[in-house]
């Protein structure tokens, strides 16, 4: 059983602690006095998966068992997370392939014979066939692709199917293929608080006419946080057009939760509290370290996108998705959550090399401001980390990089940060030009571009952030990209907070959020 | 190669000389359990180990730590009584201390001695418990008690001596901190005697902290005292007592001199060099300790580092 986490507070023993800044990370000293929240220890795996997936088929939550929902010549449509989850990539076979693996051995036995196997990408760009392959394995991927195993199409008028509408007037458009089904079966990984549940066919499939009812700045400026779903009135409004999309459609769920091991072993350093690092942490620290610094930037980024996960699942629950949610919520509270009392002056974070949308790509300057004050920001429950008028330092190089093919619009969204930084002033003037421009529209369909939106919901991503904190300051990062998304930029840690002291003073409280691995901020 | 150098020093900032970091108080509560007595050490007491432990001892480590300082040896007479297993239990301030007195005892002793070493300290690693256990025939010692399984009974049963620090820990100060029953315990229950053996200047030439001798071949003392026996009617307490009282009056030799340590012993009068904990609960009449040692840290480790007085012919009696 690992250990839960903690609040450390910085002491003249506490050693300089790892500190995450993209595709490379080292070692800082915190201020005395300083607090640090650390996750609590990976929970152990499940050791017989497959018999824990059988057994949740077979006993699911609010449903009956899944072999009595499966039936000869019915439309049978299995829906699974794309690939911005988990993160990274866990080590094959994934648990989506375990699960869709089963799921097919019981449609099979049924006499099912129209199946269909669609990715809920949403507007994120469309997973090539190896991704797929690896995500689904080979077995499924052979059986199906290309016709019967596919990317979800938002941009596809022929493929939506507009269900209706919510009672607060939200449109509910989703893919029609799943919408004509005759069983829905969701296949989820849960990584954060925020994934499962609602949101999994609400989002997963949905059309930008369905998701800008949630996905705008009002919505996520009341969500406080997004990985507090009671308190997020973006699950709100997945739970009323999930209550549409279940009132048409049957949606059996398989949820899935997973433990703290990001890393490989190789890597283990990156997990263990510092002050427990033994000879071989510390030889392997260095070396890693060093031969990061060294590489060029290409090379780096090729091996940080090919580390695998060792993931263990600790949890798989199926059933009726408003009945399995609570039981997948519970495990990942077991395995992330940490208790924090009060509010700092100053919250630090170490951003890591990836987030959801640069899987085999490129981090760039927006995703950078979406990863830090969209998701670290957000990982609390109760209140932020930082108390408002505060001030964040990320640690991020910030380079100016964009992935061409993958994320073109972000590149004239970039320019537009230019003119306003101000989120509901992007919203108002250039959100639906940018939403229905063909040529991004284009791109989306035939090549793998995220959907021309998407950089504006990875802005609103920030809005609470933003309008909570007073200051922004990235260490490590660029000067003019930094300034251009309205943030300032310091060399150092101490630089940072000589920056910061005009806002909270010469003598500010400091918690560092020490994620990687995932923890969930429960502050008092 | 700066970015190495800076690295490197980063890395090393807080860590002691084995890579290991002092745990944060607020982190002390949600320490992992120790694992060091899971680290097996019988390979180390087989003949050939030995062999090879006699060798090191004798060609580079005897001769390294005398090339480094000056050793003063005292007392070894007394050990021709000792035959078979004895506890030998000495104050600790450095890491001097077990290379000094493996150099000091004479090597029928040394051949059949098993070291005690904190489990939590040279035995988190295994390289590092590999090493010690080799040079040293260290076995792993649990220091916060949490488990009373140990080794020490099984070494004296197979007719192992042992050498035990009873302080636990090398003194912050260089003075005598207070000695835990398990020496005495051990003596007791196995019918053994105890070697008392006091270390002076150990301290002064490498403190917690330092890798290496202080330069200058500073001088340090092993003064070796009679074996003592615990008496049929005395308690385990008090016969741990007996043991500070006998590593005192060794201690103060140096300052004394010999006949004027026991004076001071027999007349219940000895200043016990204790630090920053008192070596003693009690006098050995029962008595609540005189607090008169309490004084500012400064001075204790002030004390501590005092050059010694050079050799001279050794003193019998004093003015």
């Amino acid at each position: 059983m690992g250990r839960p986490g903690f609040m450390l507070d910085v002491d003249e023993r506490t050693p300089p602690l790892l500190m995450h800044e993209g595709e490379g990370f080292r070692l800082e000293r915190l201020p005395l006095g300083s607090r640090v929240i650390y996750p609590p220890e990976s929970l152990p795996g499940i050791v017989d998966l497959e018999g824990a997936i059988h057994h949740a088929l077979l006993h699911p939550h609010g449903s009956d068992p899944l072999p009595q929902l499966l039936r000869r010549g019915m439309r049978l449509t299995i829906v699974f997370d794309d690939l911005s989850l988990p993160l990274p990539q866990m080590r094959t076979p994934d648990v989506r392939q375990r699960v869709i693996e089963q799921v097919l051995e019981l449609a099979a036995a049924a006499g099912v014979d129209d199946v269909e196997l669609i990715a809920a990408n949403s507007l994120h760009r469309r997973m090539t066939p190896a991704e797929l392959k690896r995500t689904v394995g080979e077995r499924v991927f052979r059986a199906f692709h290309p016709d019967h195993l596919r990317n979800h199409d938002a941009e596809d008028p022929d493929d939506l199917a507009h269900l209706g509408t919510t009672p607060h007037g939200e449109d509910v458009e989703i893919n029609r293929r799943a919408a004509e089904s005759d069983l829905i079966v969701y296949v989820n990984i849960t990584l954060t608080a925020m994934n499962g549940g609602s949101k999994s066919v609400a989002v997963g499939l949905a059309s930008y006419a369905s998701l800008r009812h949630h996905h705008n700045v009002h919505t996520l400026r009341h969500s406080r946080s997004f990985n507090d779903p009671p308190h997020s009135a973006m699950h709100q409004s997945y739970d009323r057009m999930a209550d549409v999309i279940g009132g048409q459609v049957p949606v059996f769920t398989i949820e899935t939760t997973l433990n703290n091991e990001p890393f490989p072993t190789a890597l283990r350093f990156l997990t263990r509290r510092e002050w427990e690092w033994n000879l071989t942490d510390q030889a392997s620290y260095l070396a890693v370290k060093r031969s990061n610094d060294l590489a060029t930037g290409k090379l780096r980024r090729r091996i940080w996108q090919a580390t695998e996960a060792p993931y263990g699942v600790t949890g798989v629950h199926a059933g009726a998705p408003s009945q399995v949610h609570p039981h997948t919520l519970a495990a990942v509270h077991r395995q992330q959550l940490t208790e924090v009392q009060g509010q700092a002056d100053v919250a630090i974070f170490g951003l890591p090399y990836i987030c959801p949308y640069n899987v085999n790509s490129i981090m760039n300057p927006i995703l950078v401001m979406s990863l830090g004050l969209g998701y670290f920001f957000n990982l609390y429950r109760g209140k932020p980390i930082v108390r408002e008028g505060g001030v964040a330092i990320f640690y991020h190089p910030m380079p100016h990089e964009f992935h061409p093919v993958h994320h073109p619009s972000y590149i004239d969204f970039y320019d537009l940060l230019a003119e306003t930084t101000d989120p509901v002033m992007l919203e108002t003037k250039y959100e639906k030009q940018f939403a229905t421009d063909p040529w991004y529209t284009h791109l989306y369909r035939t090549s793998y571009a995220y959907h021309g939106v998407h950089p504006f919901y990875m802005w609103y991503w920030g809005a609470h952030a933003m309008q909570h904190l007073a200051d922004v300051i990235f260490v490590g990062g660029d000067r003019s990209t930094t300034a251009r998304l309205g943030f300032r930029a310091a060399s150092s840690l101490a630089d940072a907070l000589e920056l910061a002291r005009d806002t909270v003073g010469a003598n500010p409280e400091i918690s560092y959020l020490h994620a990687p691995p995932m923890v969930l901020a429960d502050v008092r | 190669m700066s970015g190495l150098r800076d690295d490197l020093r980063l890395l090393r900032h807080g860590r002691d000389w084995r890579g290991r970091s002092r745990v944060p108080r607020s982190a002390q509560c949600w320490e992992p359990p120790d694992n060091g007595d899971d680290f097996p050490t019988a390979w180390a007491r087989t003949a050939a180990a030995g062999a090879l432990r006699s060798a090191l001892q004798q060609a580079m480590l005897k001769p390294v730590i005398w090339s480094q300082t000056r050793p003063v040896v005292r007392g070894r007479e007394y050990l021709d009584s000792v035959r078979g297993p004895a506890v030998f239990v000495a104050n600790h301030s450095s890491h001097l201390d077990t290379p000094l007195i493996l150099g000091a005892l004479p090597p029928r002793i040394t051949k059949k001695l098993a070291v005690g070493a904190a489990a939590d300290y040279f035995f988190d690693s295994r390289t590092v418990a590999a090493a010690t256990t080799l040079l040293f025939n260290a076995f792993p010692v649990e220091r916060r008690a949490r488990r009373g399984r140990s080794l020490a009974a099984e070494l004296v049963d197979g007719g192992w001596s042992l050498l035990l620090y009873p302080e636990g820990s090398r003194t912050v100060d260089g003075w005598l901190t207070g000695f835990k029953l398990g020496a005495a315990q051990l003596c007791s229950m196995k019918g053994i005697p105890a070697v008392p053996i006091a270390l002076r200047g150990t301290f002064a030439a490498m403190p917690r902290g330092r890798r290496w001798p202080q330069p200058g071949r500073p001088r340090v003392s092993v003064r070796i005292g009679r074996p003592l026996r615990i008496e049929a009617d005395e308690t385990v307490p008090e016969f741990r007592i007996r043991l500070v009282r006998a590593v005192a009056t060794l201690w103060a030799e140096d300052d004394l001199g010999w006949y004027g340590a026991l004076r001071a012993a027999a007349d219940d009068s000895l200043a016990l060099p204790t630090g920053s904990r008192s070596a003693l609960p009690s006098t050995a009449s029962g008595q609540p300790l005189p607090q008169d040692n309490e004084v500012a840290p400064w001075r204790r480790v002030w004390e501590a580092t005092r050059p010694a007085a050079d050799d001279g012919p050794r003193q019998v009696w004093t003015d």
